[in-house]
């Protein structure tokens, strides 16, 4: 243990460079995994805070809100379904706004219910639920309680829209990464048709759909998916993980998630063999003088640990202030799982890849301290 | 230098790992690049097409076609300034296709523009009603010249008359039709999206009188008078939401990529140099020079990293060419390729760099001296 410490001490810029390579790399594993958390969580973090169990979709929609509207006689197709406790048409929308204080206009999505129990929000974090049509609940990255937010009717001469009073704030509440309000489904027609006058109706993009007593989410999906073609049921989180672009995010991350976890271990076990390879003299020379080969095993371990440790405590310390960060409108957070699941992982990975040079130290011959083969 | 190849051609395992990390990074930063590349190309292609000097759209619109309506007389008001010839109506509705022959469910989403005035690789002259050129990249999924396309819930038909090349359009492939054809099949299938006669979202302009990007875009805006807000083309697709946060969130992966990059190549050669201290010695005290030594580990490191980078463009060649179309975004272009491999040998030759102290720090008399 002494050696292995000793050892370090006296070659801190050797050490120090692998310390800091583990660091950046830990760095920015850490970080992009905050990203692609926050990236999925603000693609579809409202479809997992909204309250409806299963929601339905035209199949022409494509699993997206705004892709998909449901036309009458889809709907009646729909709600003959069995299995049906309570049913409710969820309206969304992206709308240009003005926020009052702040200066020029932005984007924001409207999500509308007919019924706050079938696509209005599950909870709020600050405030209170909408009461009343005019009042919203809105995603707490963009908006504070009080917020007044105008909708304003684009490319309509003289057109003016409604106002929306922020009433509440859910976290992680999102939708396709832009600022998001709950508000009921009169709010929502009012806001579609100031903003398209020559809208022929305004229908539902979406159907709310709560599961009869005594019956499941998953019967009731089946069961809905059976009556039509044309209406694709899918649960909460199906909904949410089936949305397009989520997987592909996933996917391209756990690319990126499998080259740096590579690079990782290949740094430590080059250093550690190339090192071992340099060291092969002493290494040679403190066998012939009786230290035994598992303590020497031991020492490159210990030293393994304390650098690879030493990198993911760096590399923790770096992402920790960006965490508290945005990258434009997606909020990143410090994840306590990702950094203990990274750090086992990462530190399991770097002492298997340190087997190799342990190998080399058991097969060091003592006997080559007296030929001077050890320093070859 | 020569002893420097030598060196490489007959211990080549010595240097096997390192070339291994650099490969891993090399790819890393091709893989990296190529998404950015393939998500750009896939949002912004129907835009590069325009042939136009300024895109103009509804003010308040922020760039989005969705949300932009333009009624005749703002058209008018910006025909005024160009010429009503120079000026094209734009529309655009992201709809699903159904294909014959395929399950019920099983539908590709697409982005039905209408035009006026063809984008590049299109003939002047547009589509019949009810004819589209497709992009390309819809070939994938079985579609050829003649295919019929029912769009949406209401299963609007339109023929495939040709294909225009790199046109995607927000990750979907596109539909190129006329105004007319636009026009309906959006108030076929979205009744609260529907819009009246002459309305558009977006008026393509070209300009004959050589005025450049601002000058254009301000007299459009000026002669709009508060209705429009107008872009040039680059504009167009920078105002697009999330490109610019896309474009910096990579480019900082990226370039910490190449840190780690130049931290590699800086222990490993390190190391190396540490390892070779007598050699260098003794090759110092039969003539050698500092520099002639240094260069070969350059060159050592600038081979390392060149195999690394061959290695990692086959290897990005192939994921291009396995990656299923639809499933990643991800695209190798030259310029990428170039541009990564350009990074690495920056980076193998800073690192490199950090080995050039101990270099010059060998003392020639430690080869007789029985320093070691």
């Amino acid at each position: 243990m002494s050696l292995a410490l000793r050892e370090m001490r006296r070659a801190k810029a050797r050490f120090g460079l692998l310390i800091a390579a583990i660091a950046l790399l830990v760095f920015l594993i850490l970080t992009q995994q905050a990203i692609q958390d926050g990236l999925v969580t603000s693609f579809v973090g409202a479809i997992r805070q909204q309250t409806a169990p299963v929601l339905v979709y035209s199949t022409d929609g494509q699993r997206t809100f705004q892709g998909s509207v449901i036309p009458p006689p889809l709907q009646e197709q729909i709600l003959s379904a069995e299995g049906i406790g309570a049913s409710g048409g969820i309206g969304q929308g992206t709308f240009t706004v003005s926020v009052s204080g702040r200066a020029g206009t932005e984007d924001a999505v409207l999500i509308g219910a007919e019924d706050p129990a079938l696509g209005g929000v599950g909870r709020v974090d600050e405030g209170r639920l909408p009461a009343a049509e005019g009042e919203a609940v809105g995603s707490a990255a963009d908006f504070a309680v009080g917020d007044r937010v105008r909708i304003v009717p684009v490319g309509v001469p003289g057109g003016e829209g409604p106002e929306i009073e922020v009433v509440g704030l859910a976290e992680d509440a999102q939708l396709q990464v832009t600022p998001t309000l709950f508000t009921t489904w009169e709010t929502f027609e009012g806001a579609a048709r100031a903003a398209n006058p020559d809208a022929e109706a305004v229908l539902p993009n979406v159907i709310g759909l709560a599961p009869a007593e005594g019956v499941s989410a998953d019967e009731l999906v089946e069961a809905v998916n059976a009556v039509s073609d044309d209406a694709d049921a899918l649960t909460r989180a199906e909904a949410a993980d089936e949305t397009p672009g989520v997987a592909q995010v996933q996917q391209s991350f756990r690319v990126i998630f499998l080259l740096y976890g590579l690079v990782v271990p290949l740094v430590t076990g080059l250093f550690f063999l190339i090192v071992v390879f340099q060291k092969s003299a002493a290494l040679t020379l403190l066998r012939a003088v009786g230290v035994e080969a598992a303590t020497l095993v031991r020492s490159l371990l210990v030293q393994v640990l304390l650098v690879v440790g030493g990198g993911l405590l760096v590399g923790t310390a770096l992402y920790f202030p960006l965490s508290q960060m945005e990258v434009g409108s997606i909020a990143l957070r410090f994840d306590v799982a990702a950094v203990a699941v990274w750090s086992a992982l990462l530190l399991g990975l770097g002492l298997i890849s340190a087997l190799v040079a342990a190998r080399r130290v058991l097969a060091i011959d003592p006997i080559e301290a007296t030929t001077g083969g050890g320093a070859r | 230098m020569r002893l420097a190849l030598r060196e490489l051609r007959r211990r080549p395992n010595r240097f096997a790992v390192a070339t291994v990390i650099l490969t891993l990074i090399a790819l890393l930063l091709m893989f990296l690049g190529g998404l950015l590349d393939g998500l750009e190309a896939g949002s912004t292609g129907a835009l590069r097409r325009q042939p136009a000097d300024a895109l103009v759209f509804a003010d308040g619109a922020e760039g989005s076609l969705v949300r932009s309506r333009l009624s005749s007389e703002v058209r008018d008001a910006v025909a005024e300034v160009v010429g009503d010839d120079r000026v094209g109506g734009l529309g655009s509705v992201q709809l699903g296709a159904r294909l014959d022959g395929r399950e019920p469910r099983d539908l590709v989403p697409v982005v039905l523009f209408g035009y006026e005035l063809a984008p590049d690789g299109l003939p002047e002259g547009g589509p019949a009603a009810g004819e589209v050129y497709a992009d390309t990249s819809l070939e994938a999924e079985g579609v050829e010249q003649g295919t019929v396309l029912r769009l949406g819930p209401a299963r609007s038909k339109v023929r495939v008359v040709g294909f225009i090349d790199d046109a995607r359009y927000s990750g979907q492939a596109s539909l190129w039709g006329s105004i007319d054809t636009w026009r309906a099949v959006l108030g076929d299938n979205r009744p609260s999206a529907r819009v009246g006669e002459g309305t558009v979202q977006a008026l393509v302009v070209r300009d004959d009188a050589g005025r450049g990007g601002a000058e254009l875009v301000e007299a459009l805006d000026a002669a709009g008078d508060g209705a429009t807000e107008s872009f040039t083309v680059d504009g167009a697709i920078d105002a697009l939401p999330g490109l610019a946060q896309q474009r910096t969130t990579f480019g900082q992966i990226i370039g910490v990529t190449v840190v780690i990059a130049i931290v590699v190549v800086a222990l490993f050669f390190a190391l190396l140099t540490v390892e070779r201290t007598g050699l260098y010695g003794v090759l110092k005290a039969l003539g050698a020079g500092s520099g002639s030594l240094f260069a070969g580990v350059l060159l050592q490191a600038v081979v390392v990293t060149a195999v690394a980078s061959a290695v990692g463009i086959a290897a990005s060649l192939l994921l291009d060419a396995v990656i299923p179309a639809g499933s990643l975004p991800f695209t190798v272009t030259p310029a990428r390729l170039v541009s990564s491999v350009a990074a690495l040998l920056v980076a193998a030759i800073a690192g490199v760099a950090f080995s050039l102290r101990r270099v010059l720090r060998v003392d020639p008399a430690s080869a007789i001296g029985g320093a070691q």
